[in-house]
């Protein structure tokens, strides 16, 4: 077989992006673990139906236990620690302001239970997988929450031939992936396999950005020591570039397809699954493990002691913080997620979800302060923005309350990597213009009102 | 941990570094050699015509901030540049009130009154030189100074090459100015009469390549202005000399690449330098005037809309895409 060396070529996405400083302070620790004295399981971490909550006040659970079920169209919840419920109630959510959630207080004494290998587990045909992702509660754990067996079960004429694992986590500070590729090299391939299987892809390929060489080298030992799987994984480098990891433009990096306006991956043969997702996805299948855990990048200037954590999900934000020696005096702001994508919390005592990858505290001087001036057509946002969309445009528009005229401006295209708002020298939110304008949008639709195909440019 | 007061801000949390004003800075920063040079060959008035004209531009600023109860713009740092990119484009032998009246009619009737910056049509500093043009045409003509040679400026008029040329036809003004192979290196070093901020070619690439290599500005744009000129001044037989005189790299490198007023896309840009480059041309060598670069710059400013309408950036669509 043709054994490229890993680092010969570094592929990338066609148009637009952004290089940044990566700030990827916590890549060379390894994942700790984190018990905390309580969780708080929210029943909705995922885009779908709400959980149904099927325990109650002081029942006892154990860890991996089905505590929250829904398995057609969202996904269950289960019990990440052993412990008693303490209660099922509204709880502050870090996306959703406020959801029910069961809150679960942990008995550290109690010894996690074993999850045995189905010996079958090889032999296992493509439905069976996919009930065991469903029962095991998978989303997609690179942010987008949307559960896993739906994104696997593809519609009636739809034909996936490339696998796309992404190991691009292009966002600054976060590492959480690059520790698991490293650490879990072995569960990730042997995932990234049962996936291939499952929607019968004819290759599978690990995309991973070039400041994540070591990674790449260990997937690419691990997967060179493995004789039997078929088909065999490919390991590919990409250029560190933001939004390398946006499923769009690694499709385009990786497979070289385009995929247009309003399509998705599928639509071109490709499928693409996070490496978080797919160790999930692995330890699902082969021991009937349900989701249970996630590891949390924390990290910025503003936290005393930066570290990726092995936490248990609905583990306390806050729980993190004092675990990780606290905030400094001069923190100001906790982002869950990525810096570009991730969004600002207003407190601290909301849980960690299924889809959330890090916890970045900055401190003061990270802060953009000024208020943003006028456009002054430098033309930056169109040059970075990944999509050839008008950020431009759609802001003026939306200032000057158009927002229903932005469409030929590819407004519904945007998946606010924020690539526009970063680079704009007069500090325009743009990405939140887009937002004003997509949601505009969407309501005049969602009322039936036709949205006028043009606007003045048309 | 007590009661912290966490802030709440929409993504992206993290931010390039460069601004409006840093760019603004920058570009004003990156002309200063060419106008420090300018201020040894013609002597310290150049001084008083740049503070002057910096001075026409911030008043006008701030009045219009007043009388509309903005806030005050004048921090970004656009009404300085614009004042001192006017000061280039005039001759050092001007009066010392005239470019603070030129930068303040500039900054007001091409800049303010459109809205501020941002959303001017045409280019401020231009404006501000195409109003001393109609209002003072003699002093913006006749008093050009020649180049000092050795010791101290002593302020003798002399026209520019440009002027003569169209004054007493190419052969007439060869011999006057003794053009030589030499006299070509004395037009690129700017040893000779001209505005103060055009005449080192040698400079004014210095601070272009500094834009470029902050990534200020791509040279798309200049480019083009050069061929376009390069196209048309072959018709005069005179290319390089028309090449390396009048406003040229001035107007190419900082006048035609102002955001505001020049196309984004860059076909449109093409087609946008080009145009200025031959229309300059076309001024040069059969219209009125010696110089064209600042009515060609102006004239294309009003169809930088249309060229944005007309070309913008290619989505990809489903039938272009591979099955």
């Amino acid at each position: 077989m043709n054994q490229l060396p890993v680092l010969d070529i570094r592929l990338s996405f066609r148009r637009g992006g952004v290089h940044m400083d990566d700030h990827k302070v916590t890549a060379a620790m390894p994942i700790e673990r984190f018990l905390p004295k309580e969780v708080v399981l929210p029943l909705s971490q995922h885009i779908g139906p709400e959980a149904t909550a099927i325990v109650k006040r002081k029942d006892t659970v154990t860890r991996g236990m089905l505590i929250g079920a829904e398995e057609t169209l969202g996904a269950p919840v289960h019990a990440s620690v052993n412990g008693t419920v303490k209660s099922v109630i509204r709880r502050p959510h870090p996306t959703l302001t406020e959801a029910s959630a069961i809150v679960i207080e942990t008995n550290a004494e109690a010894t996690d239970p074993q999850f045995e290998e189905d010996p079958e587990w090889r032999r296992l045909s493509q439905e069976e997988m996919l009930t065991r992702i469903a029962k095991a509660g998978i989303v997609g754990l690179g942010g987008a929450s949307f559960p896993t067996h739906r994104k696997l079960r593809l519609p009636p004429g739809v034909r996936i031939d490339t696998l796309i694992i992404n190991g691009a986590e292009c966002e600054p500070y976060l590492t959480s992936d690059h520790r698991l590729m490293l650490e879990r090299t072995e569960d990730l391939v042997k995932g990234a396999c049962l996936i291939g299987r499952i929607v019968d892809a004819r290759q599978i390929i690990i995309g991973i950005e070039d400041n994540k060489a070591d990674a790449a080298a260990m997937l690419q030992k691990t997967i060179d020591d493995f004789s039997d799987t078929m088909p065999r994984p490919w390991v590919r480098v990409c250029k560190t570039r933001y939004p390398q990891g946006s499923e769009k433009q690694l499709v385009e990096a990786l497979a070289n397809r385009v995929i247009p306006s309003g399509k998705l991956p599928m639509h071109v043969g490709c499928l693409v699954q996070n490496v978080a997702t797919a160790i999930a996805c692995y330890r699902a299948i082969r021991f009937r493990e349900p989701l249970m855990d996630r590891v949390v990048t924390v990290s910025g200037k503003g936290i005393r002691t930066p570290k990726n954590l092995l936490v248990p999900i609905g583990t306390l934000i806050s729980d993190i913080v004092l675990h990780c020696g606290g905030m400094t005096d001069d923190a100001c702001m906790v982002i869950a997620g990525g810096p570009m994508m991730g969004r600002a919390l207003s407190r601290l005592d909301v849980p960690v979800i299924k889809g959330t990858g890090g916890l970045l505290f900055f401190t003061e001087d990270q802060i953009e302060h000024e208020m943003y001036g006028p456009c002054i057509s430098c033309g930056r946002c169109l040059d970075v923005c990944p999509l050839g969309l008008e950020p431009n445009q759609i802001s003026l528009y939306t200032e000057a309350g158009l927002a229903l005229e932005t469409l030929p401006f590819g407004t519904r295209d945007c998946f606010e990597c924020g690539s526009c708002a970063y680079v704009c020298p007069a500090k325009r939110p743009l990405t939140q213009f887009i937002q004003i304008a997509k949601s505009a949008l969407m309501r005049k639709t969602a009322l039936g009102i036709a949205v006028r195909p043009g606007g003045p440019h048309g | 941990m007590g009661e912290r007061r966490l802030l709440l801000q929409p993504g992206p949390h993290l931010h390039d570094t460069l601004s409006t004003r840093e760019i603004m800075w920058w570009v004003s920063a990156s002309i200063a050699p060419a106008f420090l040079f300018s201020l040894w060959v013609f002597g310290l008035q150049v001084l008083w015509l740049i503070i002057s004209g910096i001075a026409g531009a911030l008043a006008g600023e701030y009045l219009v901030n007043k009388g509309r109860g903005q806030h005050p713009t004048l921090k970004d740092g656009s009404a300085v540049l614009t004042g001192l990119l006017l000061v280039g484009t005039l001759s050092p032998g001007l009066p010392l009130w005239m470019p603070a009246i030129g930068s303040f009619a500039g900054i007001i009737f091409a800049k303010m009154l459109f809205g501020g910056l941002g959303f001017n049509v045409f280019n401020p500093a231009l404006v501000g030189r195409a109003f001393l043009m109609a209002c003072f045409p003699l002093s913006m003509t006749t008093t050009w100074i020649a180049p000092r040679t050795a010791g101290i400026p002593d302020a003798v008029t002399q026209a520019t090459p440009l002027a003569l040329v169209k004054l007493q036809g190419i052969e007439h003004a060869f011999t006057t100015l003794g053009v030589n192979a030499s006299y070509y290196t004395k037009l690129f070093l700017g040893l000779r009469s001209g505005s103060i901020g055009e005449i080192s070619v040698l400079l004014i690439l210095l601070g272009a390549f500094v834009l470029v290599w902050k990534k200020i500005i791509k040279l798309t744009i200049p480019l083009s202005v050069i061929a376009g000129l390069l196209a048309v001044s072959f018709f005069s037989g005179i290319p390089l000399f028309h090449l390396l005189t009048g406003g040229l790299w001035f107007g190419a490198f900082y006048m035609a690449t102002d955001y505001v007023t020049a196309p984004l896309m860059p076909r449109g840009q093409i087609i946008f330098g080009f145009c200025i480059g031959v229309l300059t041309g076309v001024i040069r060598i059969y219209g009125g005037y010696p110089e064209g670069i600042c009515y060609a710059i102006l004239i294309l400013n009003t169809l930088t809309p249309a060229l944005n309408h007309w070309f913008r950036p290619v989505r990809p669509t489903w039938e272009g895409a591979p099955s």
